[in-house]
């Protein structure tokens, strides 16, 4: 019978869950957080080009979800809204850049160490591919993963960025080329 | 430019468009064109077109630590309004949320009292009060007198029932048809629990019924679809229940799916109303 529990849980989603956290039930935010942790760390860390910013960032994002929940109304899949609003922290997170930056900079030897080990079972290529990413220009890296890792289209990350699509096309090609140098090294 | 001539530069001005997908016929039969023929362009869009596909695959990472107990600790702090709520927001309290918040509290306070007994039920061992020996039998201190032999509940109520208690002792129940007892306590304990889960269900029900009305459309949906799910789990588990009545097993299981229930029509009934 415990598959039953299970079965209904997997043929809810995340719906109930989401109902259940919006009405301040806090298990049941924990439960979200498990399911969506790396997805939106992976957002946070590669975006920001750190692991501990992105570490941090997380924990911004799942109490602004936290804050949001109750406005959220199911017009699209609760993860798409979640993803969403972890893009909309990290690139608000650089109005408070100096203050975060002022948090991690004793750490960034540790940081190094701690990309160096989070890298170290993924194929050599990725290796390559995370840690060159992560060494691109703060805006040409931000859209390279809202465009070639998270699938955004130029023009959402336009919206979001206040910048013009073309503009982001432009972005794209320079960390493309970037990367590509920076692979062939 | 032309179609059958372009050159690198040009080649290098159509690429990024040409990665999109989003060049025009012509345009694009000539970067092939050039691609066929430019061993350096060739290799530049062969490579940017593998960055593109591998940063698509690119696995999730995970963080160095658990970071739910800050976050748990942050969304904890109570947060106190600094300005009072605009008049519109005051205004907002019609009936029906009179009417939900009373029916929350019943249906919260019978569901707690059938959960606490069944609780105090099950982690105590069943026993059978009975009345202590009294002077008459000659004990000076009656409750420590240790009884010679365990006693029924029924062997002690014959010719004692006009004796007045003075100390009131535990003794244990015969084990004999103990696995009898048990299923139709069990059977009794599951037919009250449904009955008031049942009652708030109902209840909540009735709220769901009129708020539905002042809820989006689709939210309606998605909680219909829901409570369809849990409605078949409650009635896989009432079936297996209704083969193995004693499994404490199954009878959480369905305690577990119409909590769920309950909780899904609370939740509705506080759904603020969509505008």
């Amino acid at each position: 019978m415990a598959a039953v529990s299970n079965a209904v849980r997997v043929a809810m989603g995340d719906s109930a869950d989401v109902a259940l956290a919006a009405a301040g039930d806090r298990l049941a935010f924990e439960r979200l957080y498990r399911m969506h942790a790396n997805r939106v760390f992976s957002i946070c860390a590669r975006m920001s080009g750190s692991r501990v910013k992105g570490e941090e960032l997380t924990q911004d994002v799942f109490v602004r979800t936290w804050e949001k929940l109750p406005q959220f109304r199911g017009e699209s899949a609760f993860s798409t809204w979640l993803h969403r609003l972890a893009v909309n922290v990290v690139l608000n997170a650089r109005k408070t850049e100096g203050k975060l930056a002022s948090r991690t900079e004793q750490s960034d030897v540790e940081d190094d160490r701690r990309d160096e080990m989070a890298r170290a079972p993924l194929h050599i290529e990725r290796m390559d591919l995370a840690a060159a990413i992560s060494k691109l220009p703060e805006g040409a890296r931000k859209i390279f993963v809202l465009h070639d890792v998270e699938g955004y289209k130029h023009e959402e990350i336009a919206e979001m960025m206040g910048i013009t699509s073309g503009g982001s096309k432009a972005q794209l090609h320079r960390a493309r080329l970037l990367l590509r140098e920076a692979l062939e090294r | 430019m032309t179609n059958s001539n372009m050159t690198c530069e040009e080649f290098d001005a159509a690429l990024p468009d040409y990665l999109e997908g989003t060049l025009d016929e012509s345009l694009r039969a000539a970067v092939q064109k050039h691609l066929s023929e430019c061993v350096r362009c060739a290799s530049l869009a062969r490579d940017l077109e593998k960055i593109r596909k591998d940063a698509a695959a690119l696995p999730d990472m995970a963080p160095s630590r658990d970071l739910w107990q800050g976050i748990e600790a942050r969304i904890a702090a109570p947060v106190i309004p600094l300005a009072a709520r605009p008049e519109r927001q005051r205004r907002f309290a019609p009936a029906w949320m009179g009417v939900a918040a009373a029916a929350l509290i019943v249906s919260t306070a019978g569901i707690t009292y059938v959960l606490t007994a069944r609780s105090l039920d099950r982690s105590s061992p069943r026993v059978a009060v009975v009345p202590a020996a009294t002077q008459t039998r000659g004990d000076s201190d009656s409750s420590t007198a240790e009884p010679s032999a365990p006693q029924t509940a029924a062997e002690v109520g014959k010719g004692n029932s006009r004796q007045a208690p003075a100390v009131s002792r535990v003794v244990k129940a015969e084990p004999t048809g103990r696995d009898a007892i048990d299923a139709r306590f069990a059977a009794q304990d599951q037919e009250h629990s449904e009955y008031v889960y049942g009652k708030e269900i109902e209840k909540l029900q009735q709220i769901m019924a009129t708020r539905k009305t002042q809820l989006d459309s689709s939210t309606v949906a998605i909680i219909e679809r829901n409570l369809q799910i849990i409605d078949a789990a409650i009635a896989q588990s009432k079936a297996a229940l209704a083969r193995d009545p004693r499994s404490r097993l199954l009878s959480g299981q369905l305690t577990h799916a119409l909590d769920k229930k309950v909780e899904l029509l609370r939740t509705v009934a506080l759904l603020p109303a969509s505008t």
